[in-house]
C-alpha cells in the first residue's frame, strides 16, 4: 500500500467518468436521431461501472479477495438501453413507417443533463482525491529537510 | 541513547497508516456509483495507542507471578482493521459510499499527515541537534 496505489485508484475513477461523459453526450447529441447504420432510430447508451483489484500481483489480487481492500473502478461496458423508442405522428418525414409514424430515441435530455453534472462532481471529487495524495506524497520528501 | 525510540516508530506507523486511509478514501470515492460497492475503513488508533501505551494502563493486570503479559505486540505487530464503513447509507444499486463525509474525512486525514511529517522532522531536528553535525 502506497500513495502510488491512491494515485492510481483516483485516475481510474478519472478514466471511468470520462467514458461516462461520452456515452452521455452521445446520447444528447443523438437524441433527435432516427436513421442509424443497424437501422432504426439511435439507441441510448448506458455506462456500467465494476470494481477491480488496485494490485497485480497474484498474491496481493488472493490478499484482496480474502479482506478488504482498495479498489479502482472500470467502466466495465457500455450497453444499449432496452427502452423503446417513442413513436410521433409525421407521415411526411422520411423515416415514417406506412402507418405514418416515425420512431424517435427515448431520451430525456434533462434526465442527461442531471446525469453529466453528477459525472463531472465525480470528476472534480477524484482530481480532488488525486490533489491530495500527491500533496501528500510530496510532503514525504520533507522528512528529515 | 536509542535512536529508534517510541517516538519516531510510533510516527512512522501512523504515517504508513495515514497512507493507507488515503488509499481507501480514494477506493470510496472512486467507486462512490459503483453498483454494490461498500464504503470501506480503517480503524487505526486504538491498536497505536495500545502500542504506545504512554501511561501504562493498557497493560494487563497479573495478580499470579506466573502470569505473564503477552503484550499488545509492540509496533512491529501493529494490525490495523479495514471493515466495511456502516454509515447507515445504501443507495438504491447497493452503494454505501457518502462521497460528503469522504471528502471531510481526505481533508483531515491530510492535515493529520503534514501535522505527522512536522513532529517526525521536529524529532529528526532535535537528534541532528544533539549530534551537533551541522555546527549551527
Amino acid at each position: 500500500m502506497d500513495l502510488l496505489t491512491s494515485l492510481k485508484i483516483s485516475s481510474s475513477g478519472l478514466t471511468a467518468n470520462k467514458k461516462r461523459m461520452a456515452a452521455i453526450s452521445s446520447n444528447i447529441a443523438n437524441a433527435q436521431v432516427t436513421r442509424t447504420e443497424q437501422g432504426g432510430p439511435y439507441q441510448p447508451k448506458d455506462v456500467v461501472f465494476g470494481t477491480e483489484p488496485a494490485k497485480e500481483s497474484f498474491s496481493e489480487i488472493l490478499e484482496n479477495e480474502i479482506s478488504e481492500m482498495p479498489q479502482t473502478v472500470v467502466a466495465k461496458e457500455v450497453v444499449n438501453n432496452k427502452k423503446a423508442p417513442i413513436l410521433k405522428y409525421e407521415p411526411n418525414h422520411p423515416d415514417a413507417n406506412p402507418q405514418g409514424y416515425v420512431a424517435y430515441p427515448d431520451i430525456n435530455v434533462m434526465a442527461e443533463m442531471a446525469n453529466m453534472i453528477e459525472a463531472s462532481r465525480a470528476y472534480e471529487a477524484n482530481i480532488n482525491a488525486l490533489n491530495t495524495s500527491k500533496s501528500m506524497a510530496l510532503k514525504d520528501l520533507e522528512i528529515g529537510r | 541513547m536509542n535512536i529508534d525510540d517510541k517516538t519516531i516508530q510510533a510516527l512512522s506507523a501512523s504515517l504508513k497508516f495515514r497512507q493507507m486511509r488515503q488509499e481507501l478514501i480514494a477506493s470510496n470515492i472512486a467507486n462512490a456509483e459503483t453498483p454494490g460497492y461498500k464504503a470501506k475503513k480503517i480503524d487505526f488508533e486504538e491498536a497505536l495507542a495500545r502500542a504506545l501505551d504512554t501511561d501504562g494502563e493498557l497493560n494487563m493486570k497479573v495478580n499470579n507471578q506466573k502470569h505473564y503479559n503477552i503484550g499488545g505486540g509492540g509496533f512491529k505487530n501493529l494490525e490495523p482493521e479495514i471493515i466495511e464503513d456502516a454509515n447507515g447509507i445504501i443507495s438504491p444499486d447497493g452503494n454505501t459510499v457518502d462521497r460528503d463525509s469522504e471528502m471531510s474525512q481526505m481533508v483531515e486525514n491530510k492535515v493529520m499527515y503534514d501535522a505527522n511529517v512536522q513532529l517526525l522532522n521536529k524529532k529528526l531536528g532535535l537528534l541532528k541537534y544533539a549530534i551537533g553535525s551541522d555546527n549551527r
